[in-house]
């Protein structure tokens, strides 16, 4: 019965667990084009749905004529908010406290809004409705900029709001302010403003971009008459709140509603909302008794779906004349859209905005971002990101930049003076977060020496000393802190539910096994890193553990992925579940093996015998033990459940440089050379922490250097097309080189942190550090994104460097 | 999207028959390519359609043109243009043409327009790059036109029209009736390759 002896080494190898660069599971279906995501799912008697959308950005609805289109043979239905009242759906609830029409109702507040949905045979005769159906509009004036949309007598994008001076975060001061949130302590900052010796302050846009997966949202909504269940098949990132929402809205049991996120084509936060197409689509299907399916197209996803940033922001460093600095004061004027329907916790209207100390030991800090509507489309997502992170790092890391160029201080000796130190861990920031672990000078000396900093600097001073160099050379460096893996659930909800996540796993009677999880991969490749926790916390080979989720009839709930939170919050859970599963099989080992539980040593895959290597019972026999024969007084099977509610949020850190070379003719900037040393604690698949580098460092290079929604003064976005619209193929993305350090979190199971989001947050400051560091020695201390070769064109003619 | 507009043409016609033109909206849009009034709402109002086609695709803008000001003795007329098309597009247009006489000539004048065009939805996302250059091609085309038109007026003093243009050509103007896509972004391409080479097309 005993397996045979294998050394310890070989054993662990077999397992393929934590720590191993196993080959992903999923690649094997997606290379094949056998994945299957919601638009290759087609079911019996399905109908297509289609969007009719406004071409304007404000104006009152007069008249909308459907004849021409219900008069097209295929057509069965055309709805528009007049239709969805009587069932109170033609307003939904956003998850930040505000609501959004699901089909405009009166008024549309923004280009493409949606305004009617057609409903057809196909997709094609859907298309062609949509076209029939006759909209008249009476324009009204637009406003496009949030500040000119605080002025007294600025057009009032929300007219359902008139009156209301309480919204979901506070007093509303403007029919288009939506809230003030404030963090951190504003007389200790202002006091420590007072007493500097040197201050700075610089304004920055961080614009507007959109995250653009591969796969645009949408449905297939099926709807069961004679059972009353509804079943949709939906690109998700959080299936079980959209049930949970889904219920509220409909009045259908929670236990009648079943939403299942198969494939997803990259989600990036686009896919956290609950956008209008899912409702309407799940209406007609209510309506009509039949399944309706609602892909929407590129224009459509960009035009309309959540956004990400749009942050106007003011920093401002209070410090000694030798660097340190000693105050903090952040105000930003947040541009919302429309509609506040940003995806973050709902008592965090700001997202962790707060987490803008960054690294560095700031002892007085104050955070301010007020809310603003716009005639723009709703959104303000994670775009790879935690909760506003990545605004928050991109203004602390510019502004120690800003701070180092008035102190004719190094970039590299200002980071390393103000650092939190790595005996001060676990370290309180001035805005209330407790650091986990980290050790930033460790990483910063690697990294420096690694790309001879020092020789770098020397190459620059050279080049900037003769006229005649064809390029400006700029070095960039961010040393950056995230927080990640929201979040303990008495201060992280959403719509009230705590944001906690789950496992189950059940071990088989022959030792495979099976893990069901309230996540949802798009790309992060759960179905292999979470076999491989398992695989080293059960000692049962990653190879025959099936990873499942998506499906809320068969997963335990949990609040999904987005945030960096699948390793930090389902991963812990992970290895909760494990280990009842461990504390189980130990007792059924030793009643195997006779002896006391505590006679009993764990070994990769065995509970052996302490002193006594021949006497041992791997896994697998105890597994068939739990089944055939358990201990008495023990209930059969192998299974558990684990809800992990995280204690803390993880901090993980990076240390990002970046060397570019600006084309004095041109404009055009080069990337030569990008080294980012991430630390996420511990290494789960190193394989797939360098993908999800890789990915995240072009997502942010694509911020930086080219991404934008450019609008016009009527409302009209200009660059809702992959035409205008950057995604960097390989043919733009230049070459980055990896590293990495490991400092565990000290309050995670695992000791892991969470890493897809680090290498986009950390990147995007990188890149304009560079840049406004090649113009540095002109007196300039920041450029707005994005550094296309056209804007940084112009800096170099507004500044006298071009050739 | 908006596109402010301020051209002089000069053109080999005599102030007072341009004025005449100028003066018949129906006459004047149809040297618009694509352009027609179809129905006269009331003395200054007139509804109207424009037919836009690139390739396969054809937009049809319907709207209205309203006379806002016509100053006889300055040789003056306000127009303002608004329509919309079914598939998401709207656009409007304010107009102010002048008729200048040349006063070293007096068989010519000079046509100046001066237009704020504001263009929304698939038109102004699509096209909005092209805008400047797509309306320079329309002008020049309507001007093409209302210049042979107003030639085959009758002259003040009741003399016989250019014979050249007789009064068959203002009914069927050399210029295409439709605005045509693939001509328009032919113009394109060979201003843009006039411009790399430093001359004016």
């Amino acid at each position: 019965m005993n397996a045979p002896v294998l050394t310890v080494e070989a054993r662990e190898l077999a397992l393929a667990g934590m720590g191993a660069s196993r080959l992903r599971k999923e690649d094997a279906r997606f290379i094949q084009g056998k994945g299957n995501y919601v638009d290759d799912i087609k079911m019996p008697g399905m109908l297509h749905m289609d969007i009719v959308r406004s071409p304007i950005a404000h104006g009152r609805i007069v008249k909308i004529n459907k004849e021409a289109a219900l008069a097209i043979p295929g057509v069965h239905a055309v709805l528009t908010a007049d239709d969805l009242k009587p069932l109170k759906l033609h307003w939904m609830p956003t998850l930040a406290g505000d609501v959004a029409a699901v089909l405009a109702d009166e008024k549309v507040h923004f280009q493409m809004q949606e305004v009617a949905i057609v409903i057809a045979d196909d997709r094609y005769i859907a298309a062609d409705a949509v076209e029939a159906v006759e909209v008249e509009y009476e324009e009204l004036p637009v406003v496009m900029d949030p500040y000119a949309a605080l002025q007294p007598g600025a057009p009032v994008v929300r007219d359902d709001l008139a009156g209301k001076t309480e919204g979901a975060h506070g007093k509303r001061e403007h029919h288009n302010h939506i809230f003030t949130w404030d963090a951190g302590d504003k007389a200790a900052a202002d006091a420590a403003f007072d007493k500097a010796e040197v201050t700075v302050s610089q304004h920055m846009y961080y614009p507007r971009v959109h995250p653009c997966p591969l796969e645009t949202c949408g449905c297939v909504a099926s709807f069961d008459p004679i059972k009353g269940e509804l079943t949709t098949f939906i690109t998700s990132q959080a299936p079980h709140i959209v049930r949970t929402v889904v219920s509220m809205l409909s009045g259908i049991p929670e236990s009648k509603v079943r939403i299942v996120s198969p494939d997803i084509g990259g989600g990036f936060g686009n896919k956290v909302p609950i956008y209008p197409g899912y409702v309407c689509a799940i209406v007609a299907s209510i309506v009509l008794g039949r399944p309706v399916k609602w892909v929407e197209d590129r224009i459509e996803n960009i035009s309309s779906t959540g956004f990400a940033r749009d942050y106007h922001m003011d920093g401002e460093l209070a410090a000694t004349a030798d660097g340190k600095i000693t105050g903090l004061r952040v105000n930003v004027v947040a541009d919302h859209g429309a509609f506040d329907a940003c995806a973050d916790p709902t008592k965090f209207p700001a997202g962790m905005f707060h987490i803008v100390s960054g690294s560095y030991d700031i002892p007085a800090a104050h955070a301010s971002v007020k809310g603003v509507y716009t005639n723009k489309a709703p959104g303000g997502v994670a775009y790879r990101c935690s909760f506003r992170v990545t605004e928050a790092v991109y203004l602390i890391e510019r502004m120690v930049d800003v701070l180092a160029q008035k102190l004719g201080m190094d970039k590299a000796e200002i980071r390393a003076k103000n650092f939190v130190k790595k005996e001060q861990f676990p370290y309180k920031s001035a805005f209330g977060f407790e650091f986990d672990s980290g050790d930033y000078q460790t990483a910063l000396d690697k990294v420096l020496k690694a790309v001879d900093y020092k020789g770098l600097r020397a190459e620059q001073k050279a080049k900037r000393a003769d006229p005649n160099s064809p390029t400006l050379m700029g070095i960039g460096l961010v040393t950056f802190t995230e927080v990640v893996g929201a979040g303990p659930s008495k201060i992280c909800d959403i719509l009230g539910v705590g944001m906690f996540d789950s496992c189950e796993i059940r071990i088989h009677p022959t030792g495979s096994a099976i893990a069901r999880m309230g996540t949802i991969s798009q790309g992060q490749g759960h179905q292999t890193t979470y076999a491989q926790i398992i695989a080293t916390e059960l000692g049962i080979p990653s190879e025959v553990i099936q990873v499942e989720e998506g499906d809320t009839s068969t997963a335990p709930y949990g609040l999904g992925t987005y945030g960096s939170r699948s390793t930090p919050v389902a991963g812990a859970a992970i290895a909760m579940a494990a280990r009842k599963i461990h504390a189980k099989a130990r007792k059924i080992a030793a009643h195997m093996l006779e002896v006391n539980e505590n006679d009993l040593d764990w070994e990769v895959d065995r509970f052996k015998v302490k002193g006594d290597d021949s006497k041992f019972k791997t896994m697998a026999e105890v597994a068939w033990q739990a089944y055939h024969q358990p201990p008495a007084g023990l209930e059969p099977g192998l299974e558990a459940v684990h809800y992990y509610d995280p204690p803390n949020f993880t901090f993980p850190f990076g240390i990002y440089l970046c060397v570019v070379d600006i084309d004095r003719a041109t404009g055009e900037t080069k990337i030569r050379r990008f080294y980012a040393l991430d630390d996420c604690g511990t290494r789960i698949n190193p394989m797939i922490i360098e993908g999800q580098i890789h990915g995240g460092l072009t997502e942010g290079f694509a911020v930086a250097m080219g991404q934008q929604m450019p609008f016009d003064a009527q409302g009209n976005l200009l660059g809702n097309t992959l035409m205008d619209y950057f995604l960097p193929t390989f043919v733009e993305t230049p070459h980055w080189e990896t590293d990495h350090t490991v400092t565990p979190s000290p309050h995670h199971p695992l000791g892991a942190k969470g890493v897809a989001e680090s290498p986009h947050v950390g990147s995007i400051p990188t890149f304009t550090s560079a840049v406004v560091d090649a113009f540095s020695h002109l007196g300039v201390t920041h450029l707005d994104m994005p550094h296309n070769a056209f804007r940084t064109w112009k800096a170099l003619r507004e500044h006298g460097a071009s050739l | 999207m908006e596109v402010k507009l301020d051209k002089q043409y000069p053109l080999d016609v005599d102030a007072t028959r341009a004025w005449a033109l100028l003066t018949d909206l129906k006459a004047v849009a149809s040297c618009m390519p694509g352009a027609e009034i179809t129905e006269q709402l009331s003395d200054t109002s007139y509804k109207g359609a424009v037919k836009v086609k690139v390739g396969p695709a054809v937009a049809q803008f319907g709207g209205t043109v309203d006379v806002i000001e016509a100053v006889e003795s300055e040789r003056k007329m306000v127009l303002r243009g608004k329509g919309a098309d079914k598939s998401g597009s709207s656009a409007s247009m304010d107009l102010t043409a002048i008729i200048t006489a040349d006063p070293s000539n007096p068989a010519h004048c000079v046509l100046n327009g001066q237009a704020a065009v504001i263009v929304n939805g698939k038109f102004a996302q699509f096209g909005g790059r092209l805008m400047v250059q797509v309306s320079d091609m329309l002008l020049a085309q309507f001007v093409e036109n209302f210049r042979q038109t107003a030639l085959s007026l009758p002259t003040a003093d009741g003399a016989p029209s250019d014979p050249a243009h007789d009064s068959a050509s203002a009914k069927a103007p050399v210029v295409a009736r439709e605005i045509n896509g693939l001509a328009i972004f032919w113009s394109l391409v060979k201003s843009w390759f006039g411009g790399l080479l430093g001359k004016k097309v």
